[in-house]
């Protein structure tokens, strides 16, 4: 039995360890409400990271249309097969399958298949019938995800424009790579609650973020003239057995372009099918260069020397600059001599006396470079930069080249007169076609474009684009002279193969002889556009290497009628 | 006829069944039941095909404890009194029986059991340690009577359970039963002695120990040459301080942990819908259960187990404070100390409050001969409280 006393101070020391008992719990009550309140949104964030996978759902890539709406690059439905690993209950059966189905080596889907990963990709863009077969199997741990593949209804139409899209929905050449932004859209995710192997936890569900599908891209080409244009292009690449042939159609006022013809082309739906006749056993270096080649956009990438075309940017200067008028007379002996050198004009007789409108019409070299002469290197070089000849044209395009040309400092007499006719000095075909077309628009310097809007799914208009324009390139009198002189070329001069029965046409040839001269090179060319007094459309057509006949007047001018002889009344030009 | 009645009555009233702490003590084990369940499931299955593998094992001991329990209280505690001096030096040679191969039960690199054959339990010598140690240090106190004053006494009361805390350090490497037997034991000789000062001096002592060890600890992980292996209970104590330091390795049981205790917030996931049970969380189910019971069941949860604790603990008080004998209050007061201590250390490891060491938490925790044992410490508790006198209250 206790004694009294003694129970006493024994009571006090059992009552101080429970209450320091409860102290201790009353402390640890406080750090739980500290864990449970204050650090409960850091733990809980962590711990919801730490038990969902993601997958992510491919957003619809934006269509592209032309200008009438007829769509030009679409999505299909394709399927990606993936692997869970933690989910494979029979690794064996599923690399079977999966290589039979898919036709793929055994080894690759094994190593896939074996690889210890929270999720692997074993092929992207199967065909949706495949895809549906695959799932029916019903292997564990193997994930059938729908998205979408990149579609082209008209195979190889505007190839080279367009452009195509890589296994990961990113552009790789072309408009897709230029809006590429717009067209990507956001891809969605698919999150599912898994335990620390991997294993979904099937009553926690899934929690979907939904893709944003990409907008729309309208642009300004127009399907049926681009078709026509690459027809016109094919059939002169097969009969003058050319290396390829470029047109360009593009509205004058405005820049927009209606069509950009490269031909050969290539189909957009197998970008990676290398020509036929390429030889085999090539190193993968040698057949992406190849490959590279064929999806050059020529109007845009190349440079070439535009020859008697760029006589129009020669004629403009100098009745901008007022060193001749319409008046002006030329005497043409058949050349010209620059300081030490003589010039042949390519009519070794000489043109004789004649106007300028008529230097123009006969493509009189020696008349050209006098012009030239009479601006002096200082002032012609003025009129190219204002001319706009050393930027670029901002075409949405990518990979646009710029201008090779003389410096300054390095040019003489000499060089100033072969770069009056058009020659030593490199542009591309949609640098030439601008500046004309900034020449007889009244002299507003356009940005040619293919960009015209983006449209969201519902059809409502997300972003127009505004494209620069500068102006006063050229006073409204020299534009109009400009016309009138390049209507004269085609209606009586050497541009008469241009001709369009019922239509007010003006333009220019050019033969020019490639590099290293002697070569037997040459590359033909018309720049026409029309109505002469109004343009409302512009082309050219650059016939690259064209066999027998060389001359742009008989190789280029025709294909450039032709396509008008179809488009003008299609277009509503009288 | 009436009056013998009325006598059986009196007769019946003037002993007194302590039916709070029955109950208390059941809803625990009803409580951890369910929670053993809900931690352990999903594991179960995967490992054993039986959802419900762990309960039943656990509901098994249990029942066992029960029996024994029922069994200790109606026999009178001083029944145990001879047998005192044998716990001790039994539970001391049982120790180092885990040694033996085919007899020692490994897990987590550390041989802490004992296999029983032919009853598939096996045994925590620990376990039984802490059980003798009480009736051993209850028999002394009461042996030494007064002399528990002076010096001799209570130093040799000190001496007393050292053997056998430094056999459960050095041969089970089990730091944390270590601390509790040591604990219950300065628990008892606190209560036995009338003394507060030599206590308070121990315990400013203890406190500087600890504090020592802590900046040693930290100072040697930090100066500790890349790749160079740290103390791992230097490491235990660096992660401790800050766990997303080392979120994959020491640190990654403690901050499954807090993850399970963060996400559950003040109203909890509700009962089954813990996320980190499902393999995140190592040993959800023993040593961590509190913090499932915080994942699912949020602060109230957790705060009505805290209450429950602090319950029986007040039950136990009571009890000892009224206990006919020193004998009998001292027994009560070891129990007492070792649920408090166990409950204690174990939610502040489970918190994070202070450096991660396996303890089990009295009553939830999975854990056969743990349970077992502590009904085995209630049924004495119940004994102690039948032989209490009401006319005395």
């Amino acid at each position: 039995m206790l004694t009294d006393n003694n129970k006493i101070f024994h009571r006090k020391k059992i009552l101080t360890i429970f209450l320091v008992c409860t102290g201790i719990f009353l402390a640890l009550f406080v750090r739980l409400v500290y864990l449970c309140i204050w650090e409960a949104e850091h733990y809980a964030a962590q711990a919801t990271q730490l038990h969902e996978r993601e997958r992510s759902i491919k957003a619809a890539r934006g269509r592209i249309l032309d200008r009438n709406g007829t769509v030009l690059a679409d999505n299909r439905t394709v399927c990606t097969i993936s692997v869970i690993h933690n989910q494979l209950e029979d690794p064996e059966e599923v690399i079977a399958v999966l290589s039979r189905e898919l036709e793929l080596s055994e080894d690759y889907v094994r190593k896939r298949v074996e690889k210890y990963s929270s999720m692997e990709r074993i092929k992207s863009n199967v065909d949706k019938e495949l895809g549906d077969k695959i799932r029916e199997y019903d292997l564990a741990g193997v994930k059938v995800d729908e998205d979408y593949k990149r579609y082209y209804p008209y195979d190889e139409l505007a190839s080279k424009v367009l452009g195509f899209t890589g296994g990961d929905n990113q552009g790789i050449i072309g408009l897709e790579v230029i809006y590429d932004e717009y067209l990507q859209g956001e891809p969605g995710q698919i999150l599912t609650v898994t335990d620390a192997r991997g294993i979904e936890v099937e009553a926690a569900g899934e929690r979907r973020l939904e893709p944003v599908s990409g907008l729309d891209l309208c642009i300004s080409l127009d399907r049926n003239i681009q078709a026509y244009a690459t027809q016109l292009a094919e059939q002169a690449l097969a009969t003058k057995e050319a290396d390829s042939v470029s047109i360009l159609v593009m509205n004058p006022q405005n820049g927009e372009i209606y069509a950009c013809v490269n031909v050969p082309e290539f189909d957009l739906n197998n970008p990676f099918e290398l020509p036929e006749g390429t030889p085999e056993n090539l190193s993968e270096e040698e057949q992406q260069n190849i490959l590279n080649g064929l999806w050059r956009n020529g109007c845009i990438n190349d440079t070439y020397e535009p020859g008697s075309t760029f006589k129009i940017i020669t004629a403009a200067a100098g009745l901008e600059a007022g060193v001749v008028t319409l008046e002006s007379n030329f005497s043409c002996p058949g050349f010209i001599m620059v300081d030490d050198r003589r010039i042949h004009c390519h009519k070794r007789a000489g043109h004789g006396s004649q106007d300028f409108t008529h230097t123009m019409m006969n493509s009189c070299n020696p008349a050209l470079i006098t012009v030239g002469l009479r601006l002096g290197v200082d002032g012609y070089y003025n009129y190219f930069e204002k001319f706009g000849l050393k930027k670029m044209t901002g075409v949405d395009l990518p990979g646009e080249a710029g201008t090779i040309m003389h410096k300054k400092e390095d040019m003489g007499n000499v060089e100033l007169a072969t770069v009056a006719f058009g020659q030593s000095f490199q542009i591309t075909p949609i640098q030439l076609l601008t500046t004309v077309s900034s020449i007889i628009n009244g002299g507003r310097r356009i940005t040619p474009h293919l960009g015209v809007q983006t449209v969201d799914a519902q059809g409502n208009v997300a972003e127009r684009f505004t494209y620069p324009v500068s102006t006063d390139i050229v006073s409204q009198e020299t534009s109009s002279k400009m016309r009138g002189i390049l209507e004269m070329v085609v209606q009586e001069g050497s541009g008469a193969n241009g001709k369009v029965e019922g239509f007010r046409i003006g333009g220019k040839t050019a033969t020019s002889q490639t590099l290293p001269r002697g070569s037997g090179r040459y590359i033909a060319s018309f720049i026409g556009f029309a109505p002469a007094d109004d343009p409302q459309v512009i082309a050219i057509a650059i016939v690259n290497n064209p066999q027998g006949v060389y001359y742009g007047s008989q190789v280029a001018a025709p294909i450039v009628r032709q396509l008008y002889e179809n488009i003008l009344p299609y277009l509503g030009i009288q | 006829m009436r009056a013998k009645t009325r006598r059986k009555k009196k007769e019946q009233s003037e002993y007194f069944f302590d039916y709070s702490l029955l109950f208390i003590v059941l809803f625990l084990l009803g409580f951890g039941l369910v929670m053993i369940y809900s931690a352990s499931s999903y594991e179960a299955f995967q490992t054993y095909e039986d959802t419900t593998y762990y309960m039943k094992k656990q509901l098994t001991a249990i029942v066992i404890g029960m029996v024994l329990m029922i069994l200790v209280a109606n026999i009178p505690y001083h029944f145990w009194e001879r047998f005192a001096l044998l716990g001790y030096l039994v539970s001391m040679a049982l120790i180092p029986l885990v040694k033996i191969p085919g007899l020692g039960v490994e897990s987590h690199g550390a041989y802490r059991w004992i296999k029983i054959p032919g009853l598939g339990l096996n045994l925590q010598p620990a376990e039984v340690a802490k059980l003798c140690l009480i009736l051993f240090l209850a028999v002394m106190v009461c042996k030494i009577g007064k002399n528990v004053r002076t010096m001799k006494g209570f130093l040799l009361m000190i001496l007393l359970p050292l053997p056998v805390v430094a056999e459960v350090y050095l041969i089970t490497r089990n730091l944390s039963s270590a601390i509790i037997i040591m604990g219950i034991s300065v628990l008892m000789v606190f209560v036995a002695s009338p003394d507060y000062k030599k206590f308070v001096i121990m315990g400013i002592l203890v406190a500087i120990a600890a504090v020592l060890v802590v900046v040693l600890a930290v100072s040697s992980t930090q100066n500790a040459a890349e790749g160079e292996e740290v103390n791992f209970r230097f490491g235990r104590i660096a992660t401790w301080l800050d766990p997303e330091s080392d979120a994959t390795g020491t640190g990654f049981q403690t901050l499954q942990g807090l993850y399970a205790i963060g996400s559950g917030g003040v109203w909890g996931k509700g009962l089954g819908q813990s996320m980190q049970k499902l393999n995140f969380l190592p040993e959800a189910q023993n040593d961590m259960i509190f913090s499932i019971i915080c994942e699912e069941l949020g602060l109230f949860g957790a705060v009505a187990v805290l209450i429950m604790f602090v319950m029986l603990l007040w039950r136990m008080m009571v009890i000892a404070n009224n206990a006919p004998d020193l004998f009998g209050a001292m027994l009560v007061v070891g129990v007492m100390g070792h649920i408090a201590i166990q409950a204690i250390l174990n939610i502040a490891v489970v918190t994070n409050s202070i450096p991660n060491t396996g303890i089990s938490l009295p009553f939830i925790s999975y854990g056969g001969s743990s349970v077992m044992f502590l009904l085995i410490e209630i049924g004495l508790v119940l004994s102690v409280a039948r032989r209490i006198q009401l006319k005395e209250l």
